[in-house]
C-alpha cells in the first residue's frame, strides 16, 4: 500500500486537485469561487501531465555537456504541451475575470443564484 | 497557375491568423478599411480550399509541419473531409464577414474582427490537424474567440451567457486535456495515425476512460444532449452573425472532433448503440423546446440542438450511406441555419424586438429577406427543391438499410421529431406573411451588403438542392475516409 502510494504520489497528488477544483466549481455560488475552481482544476491538469514524464532521478533534458545519457532524462514532450497548456489556461482566466466585472457592474451581486435573466 | 495548384494548404491557417494580427496595425492608418479585412482574407481561403479541392480527392494531402517525417512531427492530413469542412468554413466565413459590413457599427468593431478571424483560423486548423494535441491548441483558439465574441455586446444578457458558457466550456477542455495526457502516457505519441495504429481493442479500460474523457470534452463545444445548457442562452445573446457563425461552423466542428475521434483515433466504427440513443433524445429534446419559444433566436438555437441530435443519429449508423448522409446534414446544416441568422438579424433591427409576436406583417415590409428566410426554413425541415431534403432522405435510406426494426422505430420517432421542426417554423411563416400588421409603412428592405451574402447562400441551398451529384463526389470520399481508418494511417505514415 506504502509502496502504490510511493510510486504513484503524483498522480494520486494530481488528480485530488483535479477533484478538488470540480467540486468547487459545481457546489460554490459564489462567481470568483467558481473560477478560482476553474483554476484549481487547470493547475490539477497541468501537474497530471508534467508528471507523466518523470523518471526516477532523472535529469533534465538538456544536452548541457557532450555524452550525457539519453535514457536517465526526463521526456520533455509532456513539458512542452504544459508550457501550452498553462498559457491557454491564464488566457481562460483573465477573460473570465474581466467578465466577472462587467457582470458585477450590470446585475450589483455575484451569486450565481441570483443571475439568471435568462429562463426556458 | 500551376503555382496556384502546388499552394501548400498551411495557408489555409497561416493567412487568415497572420491579418487577424494585420488588423490593429491598419487600424492605425484607417479606421474604415478594418472591416473589409475579413472579408478578403476569407476570399482568399474560399479561392484557395476550392482550388486544393480536385488535387486532394486523388489523394490526400500530408503537410509535414518543420521538416521531420510523422510521427515526430506535427502534421496536417487534408483529406476529403477536411477540404470539405475548409470550403465550408471558408464560404460561410467570407459570407458573414460581407454581412458584417453593415451589421457591425457599434462598439468595439476592431476587436470584433480580430476575435471573428481567429475563431474561423481555430476552426480551418481543427478540421486539417493530424495530431492530437494540436486539435486541442486550435480548440481552445476556437473556444476562447467564441466566448469573447458571444459577450461583444456588452449587455446584460450577453454577459451573462458568455460567463456560463466560458465556465462549461473549459470545463470540457480540462476533460480533453487529461484524455490526451491518459492517452499520451499510454501510447507515448501525439500522433493521430500512431495511436491509432496502436490501439488494439477500446474494451480496456485504459483506453475507455480517455474516450469517454475526450468525448465528454469535445462534447461540450458539440452541444450533444446533457452538455448542451449553454446553447440557448449563448447563441440567442450573441451579435446575429456571430450566431450564424456559431450555429453553422463551431458546433459543428466540435462535432467533426468527436467524430475523428471517435471513428478514427479509436475505430469504433460498430458500437454505437449509445450514440444512437443520445442522438435521438437530443433531437427530440431540441425541436420540442424550440416549439415553446417566444424568442426567434432561442428558438433558432434549440432548433440548432435538434439538428446536432440528427447528425449524431446519422454517424451512429455507422454505414457509409450513414457516414455520408451526415456529413451531407452538416452542410445542409451550416448553409440553412446560416441564412436564417443572418435573414433574422436584420428582422430583429428593423422591428426592434426579438419576439416572434413582432414579427407579424413583416413579410410585406422586408419582401426579400422573408423570402430568404423562407427558403432557409424550408431547407432546414426538408423540403423537395432545397438540399435538406437531399440529405433527410440519405439518412432516411441509410436508416432502413439496416434492416433491423430498433432502426424503423428510431426513424419514425426522427420524423416525429421533424413534424414538431416543420410546426414552429410554418408558425413563424403564417406570422410573417398572412397576420394583419397595424403599421402600413412603405417597404426598408434589409441593406444590399446584408442581401448579398443572404441571395448566395439561398442560390447554393437552391443548386445543391437540385443536383445533389454534384456534392456526392466529395461526400463518398470523405465516407469512406471516415470508415476506414487503415487508409488513413497508411497514407499519413507510409
Amino acid at each position: 500500500m506504502i509502496n502504490f502510494l510511493q510510486n504513484h504520489i503524483f498522480y494520486i497528488g494530481a488528480f485530488g486537485l483535479i477533484l478538488i477544483g470540480l467540486f468547487i466549481m459545481i457546489s460554490k455560488r459564489n462567481l470568483i469561487k467558481v473560477i478560482i475552481g476553474l483554476s484549481i482544476l487547470e493547475t490539477g491538469v497541468n501537474l497530471f501531465i508534467v508528471s507523466l514524464g518523470y523518471l526516477h532521478k532523472g535529469t533534465a533534458p538538456i544536452f548541457s555537456k557532450s555524452g550525457l545519457d539519453v535514457q536517465k532524462m526526463v521526456d520533455p514532450v509532456p513539458q512542452a504541451l504544459v508550457l501550452t497548456a498553462i498559457v491557454i489556461g491564464l488566457a481562460v482566466l483573465a477573460l473570465a475575470l474581466s467578465l466577472t466585472i462587467r457582470l458585477y457592474n450590470h446585475f450589483g451581486t455575484l451569486n450565481l443564484q441570483k443571475i439568471k435573466e435568462q429562463k426556458w | 497557375m500551376n503555382e496556384l495548384i502546388d499552394l501548400n494548404p498551411v495557408v489555409l491557417i497561416a493567412v487568415p491568423l497572420g491579418l487577424a494580427f494585420l488588423v490593429p496595425l491598419v487600424e492605425l492608418i484607417s479606421k474604415k478599411i478594418i472591416k473589409w479585412i475579413p472579408v478578403l482574407g476569407f476570399l482568399f481561403n474560399t479561392v484557395i480550399a476550392l482550388s486544393l479541392l480536385p488535387r486532394v480527392l486523388k489523394e490526400t494531402i500530408i503537410v509535414k509541419i518543420g521538416g521531420f517525417s510523422p510521427p515526430f512531427c506535427i502534421n496536417l492530413v487534408v483529406g476529403p473531409v477536411g477540404i470539405l469542412f475548409s470550403v465550408l468554413i471558408s464560404i460561410t466565413g467570407f459570407l458573414v464577414a460581407i454581412y458584417a459590413l453593415k451589421y457591425i457599427k457599434e462598439g468595439a468593431e476592431q476587436k470584433y474582427h480580430i476575435l471573428y478571424m481567429l475563431l474561423l483560423t481555430g476552426a480551418t486548423g481543427v478540421v486539417l490537424t493530424g495530431d492530437i494535441f494540436n486539435l486541442f491548441v486550435f480548440f481552445e483558439v476556437l473556444c476562447i474567440s467564441s466566448y469573447a465574441l458571444v459577450a461583444y455586446l456588452g449587455y446584460k444578457t450577453g454577459i451573462e451567457s458568455s460567463i456560463k458558457y466560458l465556465i462549461q466550456g473549459s470545463i470540457g477542455s480540462s476533460f480533453l486535456l487529461i484524455g490526451i495526457g491518459l492517452l499520451y502516457g499510454q501510447f507515448g505519441t501525439l500522433n493521430m495515425a500512431d495511436i491509432a495504429s496502436q490501439i488494439e481493442s477500446v474494451h480496456s479500460v485504459s483506453v475507455f476512460v480517455p474516450m469517454i474523457l475526450m468525448i465528454t470534452g469535445l462534447g461540450i463545444e458539440a452541444a450533444i444532449f446533457p452538455l448542451n445548457a449553454w446553447l440557448p442562452d449563448a447563441h440567442s445573446s450573441a451579435p446575429s452573425s456571430i450566431s450564424a457563425i456559431l450555429s453553422g461552423i463551431a458546433i459543428e466542428v466540435g462535432l467533426y472532433a468527436v467524430i475523428r475521434v471517435l471513428f478514427t483515433i479509436f475505430g469504433v466504427s460498430n458500437f454505437l448503440m449509445f450514440f444512437l440513443f443520445l442522438g435521438v433524445i437530443t433531437l427530440l429534446i431540441g425541436e420540442m423546446c424550440a416549439f415553446s419559444q417566444e424568442n426567434i433566436k432561442r428558438m433558432l438555437a434549440y432548433s440548432s440542438i435538434g439538428q446536432i441530435g440528427l447528425i449524431v443519429f446519422a454517424f451512429s449508423i455507422a454505414s457509409p450511406f450513414g457516414v455520408s448522409g451526415g456529413l451531407f446534414q452538416m452542410i445542409n446544416h451550416t448553409l440553412s441555419k446560416a441564412l436564417l441568422f443572418l435573414a433574422s438579424g436584420f428582422m430583429i433591427y428593423k422591428t426592434g424586438s426579438m419576439k416572434i409576436s413582432s414579427f407579424e406583417g413583416i413579410g410585406r415590409k422586408m419582401p426579400l429577406t422573408c423570402l430568404l428566410f423562407t427558403i432557409g426554413t424550408f431547407s432546414l425541415i426538408g423540403l423537395p427543391p432545397f438540399v435538406g431534403f437531399a440529405s433527410k432522405f440519405m439518412i432516411i435510406r441509410a436508416a432502413l438499410a439496416q434492416g433491423e426494426l430498433l432502426y424503423t422505430i428510431l426513424i419514425g420517432i426522427v420524423l416525429i421529431g421533424t413534424i414538431i421542426e416543420g410546426a414552429y417554423f410554418f408558425r413563424i411563416i403564417q406570422r410573417m406573411y398572412f397576420a394583419h400588421s397595424n403599421d402600413i409603412n412603405q417597404k426598408e428592405e434589409s441593406p444590399v451588403a446584408g442581401l448579398i451574402p443572404m441571395f448566395v447562400f439561398a442560390s447554393l441551398i437552391l443548386f445543391i438542392g437540385l443536383y445533389p451529384d454534384f456534392v456526392s463526389k466529395i461526400l463518398n470520399p470523405a465516407a469512406a475516409e471516415l470508415m476506414d481508418k487503415i487508409d488513413y494511417i497508411r497514407s499519413v505514415l507510409g
